[in-house]
């Protein structure tokens, strides 16, 4: 009799969902818009992967798995790829410490720290695009500032092709990269350091740590949740460097700063004739290559933290 | 006594006279108001020119144009997404390589004008083949401007090299020449030559015409049908230009700079001498009058016995759309550009010369356009075009996948430090489009295609002489 009357009384899912329609009313519009602009153009990316289609047609051909299998054994990809791990894996590690450098000097409540950390922030604000042809100029081999200063410190004694050497593009772009995104990680780990309380410093003073062991034993360990997250981040924006290298180097000379981003430009809008089917499987590719690192690196992390947990 | 407020008042009568006048002026028959005639869309990548173009377009008082002048790189991308949702400009460019032309005619881009083109004149005529501008026997577009014209005029500055012991009038002549102005002209902040290395299409097309020019056959041998980029002219061309770079007389910003940015830089003396087009003339005398003065141009710069620049027939300028509902008065519109007198305007505005080069010596223009266009009547010549032949190729060019690194960026490549010896680097640029020809040839013939290498055979080519139309026949 009790389980009938609470069975009765259980709303059903119409009921539900008009009792909460104003919940879904005001989810519409941000469903609508995730729907269309993030989920379809995936959905769509992975069946024009298996097309052979140059766009110029209202549709193309369906060739199955032609176009991964392509992908495997072309050089230029894998160059692309590899390019890609580089950047990361320099750039990645140099933005983070650095700023965690930045950020420990500037918190150390230095005269004109205000005004230092406004300088660090002001490229990020910039426009990426606009960066890379300004820098263009500040590179230039033949009247570039940085050349010129080098020159003038006799540090150098001829000018140094930074963007137009092979060996030395790609890392030229990393420097770029790094000092226009510094300042944002900066301002993470400055928010991330206010986090630790002073007391915990004290105490360490009282014990009679010095300056470096304050760090290592108290603000390291205290950072690790931060640090994971703020690397997490840094790592998905070393993979979406389309608009610097391409106003910067255009992934030249040579392809050697050629990454994914720029190649799957060139084969889908800047060929003769365009190959969407085939940037799209490249994009496809390399985007679940970095969902599985990142799957990995959560992994790591988690195990990294339990075994700190039971130690 | 009238009140003095109404003076100036107008009464009801007035109003509705003025109307029922107003509304019967609208009626009128033949009556062209300009918001009355129908807009039509017109895409194309010819900024220089664009103002040419719409002066045109003013006489024809039956349209409105709606132009958009684009960069030819967005074009495509632009024209792609017109063309799958339904909204193709009327006339439209394609800044493309014939491959893509015969890609886009195959998947129903063109309309054939209704009515026809005037084109009665006899160098209009031969200007007109099937796949090139006819498809099917109709004649769908033209060519505005002249095949006869190459990129690669050597563009200096008249006393840098008087400075280096040449005559300025005639500029230098051959690899030793240039070298000798460059060493010359390398002090003080400035440079020898300037080199667009990161346009790599342009380099590529610098390549193919000094190359040429020093007596290779092209990027094809007529003779053979086999491609010919690892042939000494190609491969010795690269290393004299790769000579400038060891000299240390190539400017070193060459490698960050495209066409537009490396005239500018040269024209401001950064470097001495410039290899560039006929529309470098017009680009300076628009905006760099000062520097135009103190410019000359040596047309050829590599004289050999047999060298030629060769370059194939033009597939057309303006396409009609299929779409387009406005088809008659686009075709009206293109008749505007078949006339004497639009050529002669065409080469006042100094960019690509017109179809008709008599024109530009009729015309108000600058001494270095004309001495660069008069020279390529001794120093370019036409080449065949598989396509007429066998119009299958068309569809091979268009199945034919683009080879990485393309010959510009291998040109890229060598001054980069990428590479030592760019020999064994064309050679397999050369191999890889010849499988990438037969791969193409294959996938056609499977569909029911008949083509064979032996169409880019053409035993009758002399390189000294046009392959007119006449000799297809043979």
């Amino acid at each position: 009799m009790t389980a009938a009357v609470a069975a009765k009384r259980q709303p059903t899912f119409a009921q539900r969902l008009w009792g909460d329609r104003w919940v879904y009313l005001f989810m519409l519009p941000t469903v609508l818009l995730v729907a269309t602009y993030t989920l379809w153009p995936m959905l769509a990316s992975i069946w024009f992967s298996l097309l052979d289609w140059s766009g110029f047609e209202q549709s193309g051909s369906f060739i199955g798995l032609g176009n991964y299998a392509e992908l495997l054994h072309n050089r230029l990809f894998w160059n692309a790829f590899a390019n890609t791990l580089i950047f990361m894996v320099v750039a990645v590690p140099i933005r983070v410490g650095l700023a965690l450098f930045l950020a420990l000097v500037l918190n150390a409540g230095l005269p004109f720290s205000r005004a230092f950390r406004t300088a660090i922030f002001l490229p990020v604000v910039t426009t990426a695009a606009i960066l890379g042809v300004v820098m263009r100029f500040v590179l230039d081999p033949a009247s570039g500032p940085l050349n010129e200063a080098l020159l003038g410190l006799h540090l150098i004694d001829q000018p140094i092709n930074f963007l137009g050497r092979a060996g030395l593009a790609l890392y030229s772009a990393i420097g770029v990269w790094v000092w226009k995104w510094t300042g944002i990680t900066v301002i993470y780990w400055t928010a991330a350091l206010q986090t630790i309380p002073a007391d915990l410093y004290d105490a360490a003073r009282i014990d009679g740590a010095d300056r470096w062991q304050r760090f290592v034993h108290v603000t390291l360990p205290l950072l690790t949740p931060f640090t994971i997250i703020i690397t997490l981040i840094t790592v998905v924006e070393a993979t979406n460097v389309f608009d610097l290298m391409l106003t910067l180097t255009n992934g030249g000379p040579f392809y050697s700063s050629e990454v994914i981003d720029i190649f799957v430009y060139r084969n889908a809008f800047a060929a003769n004739v365009p190959r969407l089917g085939y940037a799209s499987a490249a994009a496809l590719f390399f985007g679940v290559c970095v969902m599985v690192l990142a799957a990995l690196q959560m992994a790591i992390v988690a195990r990294m933290r339990r075994r700190t947990v039971e130690q | 006594m009238n009140n003095p407020m109404d003076r100036g008042a107008v009464s009801r009568r007035t109003v509705l006279a003025g109307m029922a006048a107003a509304a019967a002026a609208g009626t009128l028959p033949g009556r062209s108001l300009a918001q009355d005639a129908p807009t039509l869309q017109w895409w194309d990548h010819f900024q220089p020119i664009a103002p040419l173009f719409e002066e045109e377009w003013k006489t024809d008082t039956a349209v409105t144009v709606k132009h958009q002048v684009m960069n030819p790189s967005d074009m495509m991308q632009s024209l792609q997404l017109a063309f799958r949702s339904q909204q193709m400009p009327d006339v439209f460019s394609v800044p493309a390589p014939l491959a893509v032309v015969d890609q886009v005619a195959g998947a129903g881009w063109f309309g054939p004008p209704e009515g026809g083109f005037t084109l009665d004149k006899p160098f209009q005529k031969e200007a007109l083949f099937e796949g090139l501008t006819n498809f099917g026997g109709k004649v769908y577009s033209f060519p505005l401007f002249t095949f006869r014209w190459h990129s690669t005029s050597l563009w200096y500055d008249k006393a840098k090299v008087e400075r280096a012991g040449i005559d300025p009038a005639k500029g230098p002549q051959g690899w030793d020449d240039i070298r000798k102005v460059a060493k010359s002209a390398t002090t003080g902040g400035a440079y020898g030559l300037l080199l667009p290395l990161q346009f790599t299409d342009r380099m590529q097309a610098h390549l193919n015409d000094l190359a040429q020019m020093a007596g290779a056959a092209g990027p094809i041998d007529w003779k053979t049908g086999k491609y010919d980029y690892a042939s000494e002219h190609y491969v010795e061309t690269l290393k004299m230009l790769l000579s400038l770079q060891k000299d240390g007389t190539l400017h070193p910003a060459s490698s960050s700079m495209d066409a537009r940015q490396g005239r500018i830089r040269w024209a401001a003396g950064e470097a001495a001498m410039f290899f560039d087009g006929p529309w470098n003339s017009g680009v300076m005398a628009g905006g760099m009058k000062d520097a135009l003065a103190k410019t000359w141009v040596t047309p050829t710069p590599i004289t050999s016995d047999n060298g030629h620049v060769h370059a194939g027939p033009l597939p057309g300028t303006f396409w009609i759309s299929a779409q387009s509902k406005l088809n008659k008065q686009a075709t009206e519109l293109l008749n505007l550009f078949t006339t004497d007198e639009f050529y002669i305007k065409l080469a006042e505005r100094m960019d690509q010369p017109p179809l008709s080069l008599d024109a530009v010596a009729q015309a108000n223009v600058d001494p270095t356009y004309k001495a660069v266009i008069a020279s390529y009547k001794d120093s370019v010549r036409l080449a065949p075009e598989p396509v007429i032949r066998n119009p299958d190729i068309g569809k091979v060019y268009a199945e034919m996948r683009t080879i990485d690194p393309s010959l510009g960026a291998i040109i890229q490549g060598a001054f980069s430090g990428a590479f030592d010896d760019p020999g064994p680097v064309l050679q397999q640029y050369s191999d890889q489009m010849s499988a990438e020809r037969d791969r193409a040839i294959g996938v056609i013939n499977s569909k029911g295609g008949k083509v064979s290498v032996d169409d880019w055979v053409f035993d009758n080519w002399s390189p000294d002489k046009d392959f007119t139309p006449d000799l297809y026949k043979r």
